[in-house]
């Protein structure tokens, strides 16, 4: 686990930053299909691993976030990087306001209920409230990324646009780590009552980490509608939400075990298409067997990290 | 002079027709170590839990330094310096120790919820800072070696003391108890003793419950005996040890107490 | 006031079919805490195996005695894949932490819908007529011999599984190991065997639910697990899941809510509207209608 910190993460880097330019188009698209979902599958476990709030709804933030880049482009003619701002705080108010009331049922509740959210807005979506989401067939013909009147249209910058994202994604949450909100994510997951009794107020950061991941999804959307030009209903479906749910219980709830998770449920298709209509059909049977070997997931988080002047020479474990 | 005093007045808590605390009053002092005890099932954790906020008790007030208190949340409760242990500890056992007791500070802490997000130089000041004063629970409660090991790990006479360093490091006014000996062996039980007097020493006034007899009679200053929710003798422990209804509770369950 | 009777039938209708399914959900959840997110795709399943018994088995023939060997071979077949699923998928994850389980279920739940697709093909399919097209018009509402079929027989199921365990030991057996496993262990009861006759119950009535479906519907599709299995699933959280005439209370709830949703709005909301009556329902009270307030002891 140390060395994998040490290295994996350099060469991660280092891979990915260098991988466009040994691709072809194709692979790209792969590629940058892998960026999106990462993000959204990292937001995810904010809520659902580093919280453990049981949210299957997370396709509905990417899915706000997504339509608001692609109505404030369509609708009001906004170039797509002016609307990142609201394509994160859009989504993360949806997160405070939805949240809000729910945060406080138990497990399986909660869960039907973010699945609940999720149905709703794909519902909504769908038949067009307010004329602006395009129904069924979603807004498509959108503008892609500019920057100060230079057009970005190349699928490399596409990538290095979602890879800044997704570099982005990984900075906050390592900030959040090491920080007095991550610590109580990571304490009302262990024991509600506990971290209450020791002074936390819990309902408080419950909303905040399903406004963060929101937030953090909302964004990924507005990468999505610069790689696809198009939004339409049932890429947030609820369908995609368990998958996000499943990627990070069986990755483990890790950094490491979600990219892997995000890897085999969508760079594996990929690869193997010929086998396209046995996917989920094997997709199901390896995430039994996932579980049957690995409850705790591929690579189980570690929680939260320590400062070095703490950790004495006879220490036990860790 | 203002006494830190906990007073409570009346306080009577029900489970639907189970009175588990009935019309109880009692007062600590500030600086004291005060004992509540009770055969089992008798309503002391019940008390506790109607201090600390876990449980709203139906009837009667708990003043804490001339503000009542009864109807806050536990966090609110924390806030105010009141902080328990729990008779089942319960610690986040996945984590380590270090971290179990930085959530003490929690509260302390002045990060707010964007720091989270980005830190800036003042929230790396706060983190260090806070982790200092883990440091000095750790050396307090001679834990420092299990700083990094996962607490859920540890022997439980450790995990104690995890769990009174986790209440330690808030800083707290009042330090609540709940049978903090239960389960040690009789040379963890004289450490905790001791424990109990330092932490005495620092200024912090103690509320425990116990059920080693011999144990409340070393270490409190003052007790209260309850018997089905309701009080029946309170006093200094040589005049409790000689309470003939004390006795008659306390043999009355003898054969449930002993462990 | 046509349009209120009308949806009144249709919602029973519904509503008996969500309950059916909706018990599986509850059964399993009450005894194992488990989601089973498998069993829509199970329902979904028995209308497939139905039909195939239909094409295959009884060479099409559709008399009242061939309806009969349907549903009796589509509930047993059924009931065997519940045992299956529950020793593959579920058994070995008893102690592991919850959300494996849940995830688990996710996974038999993809299997068991993309199995259809690989064996019935993606696209729909009609389920056989197997009950002759009669309707009776009782002053402008008109109800059909499938929906009368459909309740009836429905509610005799519900109070039959009511009854069984309410009243006999092995019922008794069941509602002790909902309410403690461990305990209802050490009373000599084997909860590996309850926990089989709960898939075996829940399966069954979920293939007779799923052939229901099949009747009612006609077009039945390998994904449509998912649909109905979230609705019946809705239906166990109103009534509060575990509580298995909370199952029926709930079923019968959602049947009629969407039954007038669909009379008075419009059916293109009926998935907005039920989970806004399931979100509204929880906030008011977060354990569903009869389900029971656990205080945590400290
Ligand atoms: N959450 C609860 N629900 C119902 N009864 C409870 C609850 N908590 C405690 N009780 C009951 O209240 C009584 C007092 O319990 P407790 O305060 O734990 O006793 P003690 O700590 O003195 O052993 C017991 O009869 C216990 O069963
Ligand atoms: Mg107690």
């Amino acid at each position: 686990m140390k060395e994998l910190q040490r290295f994996g993460y350099p060469i991660f880097f280092v891979v990915m930053a260098i991988l466009p330019h040994l691709l072809n188009s194709r692979w790209q698209a792969v590629a940058i299909t892998f960026l999106i979902f990462a993000v959204v599958a990292l937001s995810q476990d904010i809520v659902l691993g580093k919280s453990g709030m049981f949210n299957m709804g997370q396709a509905l933030f990417f899915g706000i976030g997504a339509y608001t880049t692609a109505i404030l482009n369509s609708q009001f003619g906004w170039p797509i990087l002016a609307t990142i701002p609201l394509a994160i705080l859009i989504p993360a108010v949806f997160g405070v306001l939805l949240a809000g009331p729910i945060v406080h049922l138990r497990g399986d509740y909660l869960l039907v209920t973010t699945i609940g959210f999720n149905i709703v807005f794909v519902q909504v979506v769908q038949n067009n409230l307010g004329g602006v989401t395009g129904g069924p067939n979603g807004i498509f013909g959108l503008d892609s990324l500019s920057f100060f009147g230079t057009d970005l249209i190349s699928q490399v910058s596409v990538y290095y646009f979602a890879f800044a994202v997704l570099m982005l994604t990984l900075w906050i949450m390592r900030n959040l780590e090491g920080s007095k909100p991550g610590r109580a994510l990571h304490y009302l997951r262990e024991d509600q009552l506990a971290a209450e009794s020791i002074g936390i107020n819990t309902r408080i950061y419950k909303i905040f980490a399903f406004a963060l991941g929101a937030g953090i999804a909302g964004l990924a959307g507005t990468v999505f509608v610069v790689q696809y030009s198009a939004v339409s209903p049932e890429a947030f479906n609820f369908i995609q939400s368990v998958l996000f749910f499943s990627i990070v219980i069986v990755g483990g709830s890790s950094v490491p075990g979600v990219l892997i998770g995000v890897f085999v449920m969508f760079v594996l298709p990929e690869i193997f298409r010929e086998f396209a209509t046995w996917r989920f059909f094997i997709f199901g049977f390896a995430m039994i067997a996932a579980m049957i070997l690995r409850p705790r997931g591929i690579i189980p988080a570690t929680f939260g990290k320590i400062p070095k002047f703490l950790i004495k020479e006879s220490n036990h474990g860790a | 002079m203002v006494r830190n005093e906990l007073i409570l007045t009346d306080v009577t808590k029900r489970f639907g027709g189970l009175t588990a605390v009935d019309a109880l009053s009692f007062k600590v002092e500030a600086g004291q170590i005060y004992g509540i005890i009770g055969p089992n099932g008798a309503g002391k954790t019940t008390v506790f839990n109607c201090i600390t906020g876990i449980y709203k008790s139906e009837e009667g007030s708990v003043n804490w330094r001339g503000e009542e208190i009864r109807g806050l949340t536990p966090y609110q409760i924390v806030d105010r310096g009141i902080v328990r242990t729990f008779q089942t500890i319960r610690l986040f056992s996945q984590m380590s120790v270090a971290e179990n007791i930085m959530s003490g500070r929690h509260i302390k802490s002045e990060q707010k919820l964007w720091h989270g997000i980005i830190h800036t130089p003042g929230s790396k000041r706060d983190e260090l800072a806070n982790w200092h004063r883990v440091e000095e629970q750790l050396d307090f409660f001679n834990l420092g070696r299990f700083a990094a090991t996962p607490v859920g790990s540890l022997p439980y006479g450790i995990q104690r003391r995890v769990e009174m360093a986790r209440a330690m490091a808030v800083d707290p006014t009042l330090l609540i108890l709940d049978e903090p000996a239960a389960g040690l062996n009789d040379k963890e039980t004289l450490e905790l003793l001791e424990t109990i007097f330092k932490i005495r020493d620092k200024g912090v006034t103690v509320l425990l419950i116990e059920h080693d007899m011999d144990m409340v009679m070393e270490v409190t200053d003052y007790l209260t005996v309850i018997n089905f929710g309701k009080k029946i003798a309170e006093g200094p422990p040589e005049e409790i040890q000689k309470n003939p209804a004390v006795i008659e509770a306390y043999l009355g369950s003898e054969d449930d107490d002993d462990e | 006031m046509d349009i209120f009777l009308q949806q009144l039938a249709n919602g029973l209708t519904i509503g008996s079919m969500f309950a059916l399914v909706a018990l599986g959900y509850t059964m399993v959840y009450g005894v194992m805490r488990l989601i089973n997110f498998a069993h829509g795709d199970m329902v979904a399943a028995s209308a497939f195996v139905g039909l195939t018994i239909y094409t295959q088995v009884m060479g099409q023939a559709a008399s009242l005695l061939a309806v009969i060997v349907i549903f009796l071979l589509t509930a047993v077949a059924m009931a065997c894949v519940g045992i299956i699923l529950e020793r593959i998928a579920y058994r070995p994850l008893r102690e592991a932490p919850r959300l494996s389980a849940v995830v688990s279920a996710l996974g038999a739940s993809l299997v068991i819908q993309n199995g259809i697709m690989l064996i019935w093909g993606p696209q729909m399919r009609i389920f056989p007529e197997l009950v002759p097209q009669i309707s009776w018009d009782l002053g402008g509402v008109v109800i059909s011999l499938i929906q009368v079929i459909i309740l009836v027989l429905s509610l005799v199921l519900m109070v039959a599984l009511y009854l069984f365990v309410e009243k006999t030991r092995i019922g008794a057996a069941i509602r002790a190991s909902s309410i403690d496993q461990d305990a209802a262990r050490l009373m000599g009861i084997n909860v590996n065997s309850i926990i089989a006759l709960i898939f075996i119950i829940g399966s069954s009535l979920g293939a007779v639910g799923g052939l229901f479906i099949g009747l009612y519907y006609r077009g039945i599709t390998f994904n449509m697990g998912w649909q109905y299995g979230l609705y019946a699933f809705v239906a166990a959280i109103i009534g509060g899941i575990g509580n298995i005439p909370g199952a029926m209370l709930g079923g019968m709830l959602l049947g009629l809510f969407n039954a007038f949703i669909a009379g008075y709005v419009s059916s293109t909301w009926s998935d907005a509207f039920t989970f806004i009556l399931l979100i509204i329902i929880l906030i008011v009270r977060p354990t569903g209608i009869l389900g029971e307030r656990v205080a945590e002891k400290v």
